[in-house]
């Protein structure tokens, strides 16, 4: 049976290096998902992994596990890509912000496109590696903020309650950052469906 | 934007609707609703469709990463605690005690074999200990008072010597012969006794066998 991650958090604090490496083994690849789709470049997506994972061994001793290690783990590696985004962007902060009210952005004409060209519950072997990067392009049009969130709910399955905890915000937030996070990702991920609905057409599931 | 004028009460929890976050009283309340909107049923799907497509996507091209050496890279960048010693030996104990408790028990009865083998092998050629021990010096000898006592002397081979004292018949004119009155031999007896016997036994065959209440040796 896998160790659980407090007892590997323990063990770690205690001078074990064989448990941090068990850690980083089990959270290697859903790290780097994480990255990649906040920084999109590949090796950049590495090296922020490979950041996250030293500022958590750095940060260790100060964990105090009031909330699970992933959610400290991925607030690292979200503040990590930031900071990345940030120094490429010479330093500026990404201006592009949405209004954190709820109000549906997305025209009539796209509501159920994307459902009802790929179901509900799309099969992976039905996603080709076009749509995948198109994919990754739609959400570098999405806010750092709102993408963030996408990928933590959508990748790593977070609950409101942990999205919350891990970014610190209140949990109306994370509803309405998530909302608005969908609806860009949809419009432009209909957009590009029906693009390439009329050159060739979308495979379903 | 929607025409029904309900879907904008319904709108910010179609989000939670799809991830399993509203309580049941709310989700009741959206499948009411979206069972007589078309809109916010399209909504629904698109919320789900783009979900599933967004965990795919990233999946597929985090699949593509090689993580072969990335454990090796992070481990490689660490500087490891330097916990106290006490701390490190508390810690590599209970690790034994804590994970590995077949591989100790495995060791120690390994050691214990190790140790019936050795021991035996090992001291099959050593000089003896104590008694005829070439590192053995004599430094006093007591005798009882009013004993009289004679030094025997044995010489080994390679020139160590082993002295002892035996008892003997106190005659009358040798009463005050040093040692009978229980004063203490000096240091070195042996050394000049050494010189003088090869091998002599004081009591001859014509002598009285000795009184069993008295000591029958001297003590080293």
């Amino acid at each position: 049976m896998a160790t659980d991650d407090l007892t590997l958090v323990k063990r770690v604090r205690e001078g074990d290096q064989r448990a941090f490496r068990l850690l980083v083994e089990r959270y290697q690849r859903k790290v780097y998902a994480i990255a990649l789709g906040m920084v999109k470049d590949k090796h950049e997506a590495m090296d922020v992994s490979q950041e996250a994972f030293i500022k958590v061994y750095k940060y260790l001793p100060h964990f105090k596990g009031d909330s699970s290690f992933y959610t400290w783990l991925y607030r690292i590696t979200v503040n990590a890509s930031i900071d990345v985004i940030r120094r490429r962007g010479g330093g500026r902060l990404e201006m592009v912000e949405f209004d954190e009210t709820l109000q549906l952005d997305s025209p009539d004409a796209h509501i159920g496109a994307l459902g009802s060209r790929l179901g509900t519950n799309p099969q992976k072997s039905a996603l080709r590696r076009e749509l995948a990067e198109k994919i990754q392009e739609a959400l570098e049009q999405v806010p750092e903020k709102h993408r963030a969130i996408l990928l933590l709910r959508e990748v790593e399955g977070l609950s409101y309650e942990e999205l919350a905890t891990t970014l610190e915000i209140p949990k109306g937030t994370v509803m309405s950052r998530l909302f608005h996070a969908r609806a860009k990702v949809q419009k432009l991920l209909s957009e590009y469906l029906e693009l390439d609905e009329a050159k060739s057409g979308v495979g379903t599931e | 934007m929607s025409s029904n004028p309900a879907c904008q009460t319904f709108l910010p929890m179609l989000s939670p609707f799809v991830d399993g976050e509203l309580l049941p009283a709310q989700r009741v309340e959206v499948e009411r609703h979206i069972a007589v909107c078309h809109d916010c049923t399209g909504r629904v799907a698109d919320f789900r469709a783009e979900s599933g497509l967004v965990r795919l996507g990233m999946e597929m091209l985090a699949d593509e990463a090689d993580f072969s050496q990335f454990a090796q890279g992070v481990m490689a960048r660490i500087t490891p605690y330097k916990l106290p010693l006490l701390d490190r030996w508390k810690l590599s104990l209970s690790e034994i005690f804590a994970h590995q408790r077949a591989a100790l028990a495995y060791a120690l009865a390994g050691a214990a074999c190790a140790l019936l083998v050795a021991v035996p092998w090992l001291m099959r050629d050593r000089e003896p200990v104590g008694y005829a021990s070439p590192q053995m010096a004599v430094e006093s000898v007591n005798a009882e008072r009013g004993a009289r006592i004679s030094p025997v002397v044995k010489r080994a081979k390679d020139g160590n010597t082993i002295i002892w004292l035996v008892d003997t018949p106190v005659p009358a004119e040798d009463a005050g012969t040093p040692g009978a009155r229980g004063e203490e031999l000096p240091q070195g007896l042996g050394e000049e006794m050494d010189e003088e016997l090869e091998m002599e036994r004081p009591m001859g065959n014509g002598e009285k066998a000795l009184d069993p209440q008295r000591p029958t040796g001297g003590e080293l």
